[in-house]
């Protein structure tokens, strides 16, 4: 998976989405790559798991070899006009940008097609070996993926088509893009999941996913006899709780088995330890 | 007779869904006669509640007198939407436009307007004594309440004026986007008339502003009269989005009627006795501090917010009939059922 030069992490609302991007990217930088983290959507789990209150949408370095951003959307349609676009600064601001953005928020594609221009124009750029994305929810993973198809059928012509040619172009090379779907072994994550990789299927925008399912119990190395035996309290209560969640667990798994598995982490952590500790986790792997 | 409203509200993951159907299952079994309205059920849970496909009209339960439910479906309200407040020909134009559909899955707001004009529509028929809605998970939380406002202000045309720098064109046919310098740039990089296309649609959007407008006023007015619950875990995305209902101007904001831990651990996990070691122990021991964590994190926030807390605790298995669902209910500690009209007063 480290081998690819962006890394798109997405999974249902609540599964730890940003908490594995970054513990992915600590386990690349220690393998010495030049990594950089980018936040896709407007929430500040990223930011948090990095150990800071915020990511601007200039690149910051979090540490040697690690650098982080986010996509803050008006500041990446007025860089997708410059940069992408060649609109000169001065009509940038004003009327043109805000039309831009009436645009965005109508027509299909655009705004996705935003987002996804900063994070590909990053792995062009060539300055990092590799980019984490933490990305948008599974919902809108796909819109965010056919953006640039999307948009090449509603513009025919132009140099909005012409960026979003080369877009799906990076996108489909699997040398280039790869894909971690991140779930929890419970109902609604497996669905959705198994419904996105249904999608991703049917749609060849981006080479198959890994899935990672997150928040595994282990095994408890205890008999029911041994569970029975030791007598009403909060001893049994609490093995009768693990037993009952892991074999639960267990069943989502079957059902969809991961590629990787990361451990529920008990206790009081910080989400900067808990990055670590997943880090750590994935190095063992 | 009145409906009132029992609005759940939280971040992603958090047993949102869960607990309206369990809410509303334990104001069935109490006599008030409760529609709840979920937004993507499990489908176990979805099968508890009997229902079967997606779709806006309320089905009263099999096996349970006073429980009727309905599922969200975003995209079939906006249609009825457009129908209700724009003419005919315009809103059949509109439903058929492929910016429609874009526009009304876009705006931050509009699943949560979608859903916020079905609770009102519910509430009217006063066919309920009790609606529960369990809000659009997109909406995180307070989101839901500004929608209306948010929605009158889309359509009302900011986006078109922005479009034409500053003028509201008065007919489609008097204007051309194109004699302004800074949308010939546009125009060109977008290299055809998607912006025309773009005006006309949102020209057509706003005939409807009259009729959401007097809507978006009515629904606040329902907001002010309903009660709130925001369920929560003790992790920091959803606490973050929790907190937000204390943070935020109180006029934008109503302020909870319960604040609800989901998936609470059992108390007397803290210290575990007696003192040897393993396995059963080790366990104990992890759990243990799993649980001291989220007492710790409960604490925390009801010392910073001045507020109460009520728990619900942690079933290994999710319920799949309303017999779990109530007994999620009857477990809970903290929960001022009469207040949240759940138990007649």
């Amino acid at each position: 998976m480290l081998e690819h030069r962006l890394i798109i992490v997405t999974g249902k609302g609540g599964v730890g989405r940003s908490a594995v991007t970054a513990a992915l990217a600590l386990r690349a930088v220690h393998l010495g790559k030049r990594v950089l983290t980018v936040s896709m959507t407007d929430q500040t789990g990223l930011a948090l798991h990095l150990g800071r209150e915020r990511l601007d949408y200039e690149a910051s370095e979090i540490r040697p070899g690690l650098h982080a951003l986010a996509v803050h959307r008006p500041a990446a349609l007025n860089e997708y006009l410059k940069v992408q676009l060649g609109v000169p600064k001065v009509t940038r601001m004003g009327p043109l940008a805000r039309a831009f953005d009436a645009l965005a928020s109508t027509a299909p594609g655009i705004r996705e097609v935003v987002t996804m221009g900063k994070v590909l124009w990053e792995v062009r750029k060539a300055a990092w070996d590799l980019v984490i994305a933490d990305g948008p929810p599974l919902g809108q993973i796909g819109s965010h993926l056919r953006a640039p198809q999307t948009v090449t059928e509603l513009v025919p012509v132009g140099k909005v088509r012409e960026q979003a040619d080369w877009m799906m172009e990076l996108l489909a090379d699997s040398s280039v893009c790869g894909m971690l779907l991140v779930t929890l072994a419970e109902e609604l994550p497996i669905t959705e999941t198994q419904e996105a990789l249904t999608w991703l299927t049917e749609h060849h925008v981006i080479s198959p996913p890994q899935v990672v399912a997150n928040r595994i119990l282990p095994a408890l190395d205890a008999s029911s006899r041994q569970i029975n035996g030791a007598g009403p309290g909060s001893v049994q209560e609490a093995a009768l709780m693990h037993t009952a969640l892991r074999a639960e667990q267990q069943k989502w798994l079957t059902e969809l088995p991961p590629d990787l598995q990361l451990p529920f982490l008990f206790g009081l952590l910080t989400p900067p330890e808990v990055a670590a500790r997943l880090a750590d986790v994935w190095g063992e792997e | 007779m009145t409906s009132k409203v029992l609005l759940i509200t939280g971040g992603g993951g958090v047993g949102k869904t869960t607990l309206s159907a369990a809410l509303a299952v334990t104001a069935a079994r109490n006599g008030v006669r409760t529609l709840v309205v979920t937004i993507d059920p499990a489908r176990r849970l979805a099968t508890a509640l009997g229902l079967k496909n997606l779709g806006s009209e309320p089905s009263p339960h099999k096996n349970e007198p006073n429980l009727w439910a309905a599922m969200l479906d975003a995209s079939a309200s906006w249609k009825a939407i457009a129908h209700r407040h724009a003419p005919a020909d315009v809103a059949d134009r509109l439903v058929d436009n492929p910016f429609f559909e874009a526009a009304t899955q876009h705006f931050p707001a509009s699943q949560s307007y979608a859903s916020a004009e079905e609770m009102a529509n519910y509430v009217e028929t006063r066919a309920w004594d009790l609606v529960v809605i369990d809000t659009p998970p997109s909406a995180g939380g307070i989101e839901f309440f500004s929608a209306p406002a948010e929605m009158r202000d889309l359509v009302g045309g900011r986006l078109l004026r922005w479009l034409t720098g500053g003028a509201l064109p008065g007919r489609r046919t008097l204007f051309t986007l194109t004699a302004r310098p800074a949308l010939r740039i546009a125009g060109a990089a977008l290299g055809s008339d998607l912006l025309e296309r773009v005006a006309e649609f949102l020209m057509d959007m706003r005939t409807m502003y009259d009729g959401l407008a007097r809507r978006a006023v009515q629904i606040e007015q329902h907001f002010r009269d309903a009660r709130t619950v925001v369920v929560t875990t003790a992790d920091p995305a959803p606490l973050r989005e929790a907190a937000r209902f204390y943070r935020e101007l109180p006029d934008r904001v109503p302020d909870p009627d319960a604040i609800v831990f989901n998936r609470v651990l059992p108390d007397g996990w803290h210290n575990p006795k007696p003192p040897t070691d393993g396995p059963l122990i080790e366990n104990l021991v992890r759990w243990g501090a799993e649980a001291h964590r989220q007492t710790e994190v409960r604490k925390e926030f009801a010392a910073l917010w001045k507020t109460d807390i009520a728990t619900v605790p942690w079933r290994p298995k999710t319920p799949t009939t309303l017999d779990d669902l109530a007994a999620l209910i009857a477990k809970a500690k903290g929960l001022n059922l009469e207040r949240l009209g759940v138990v007649p007063q």
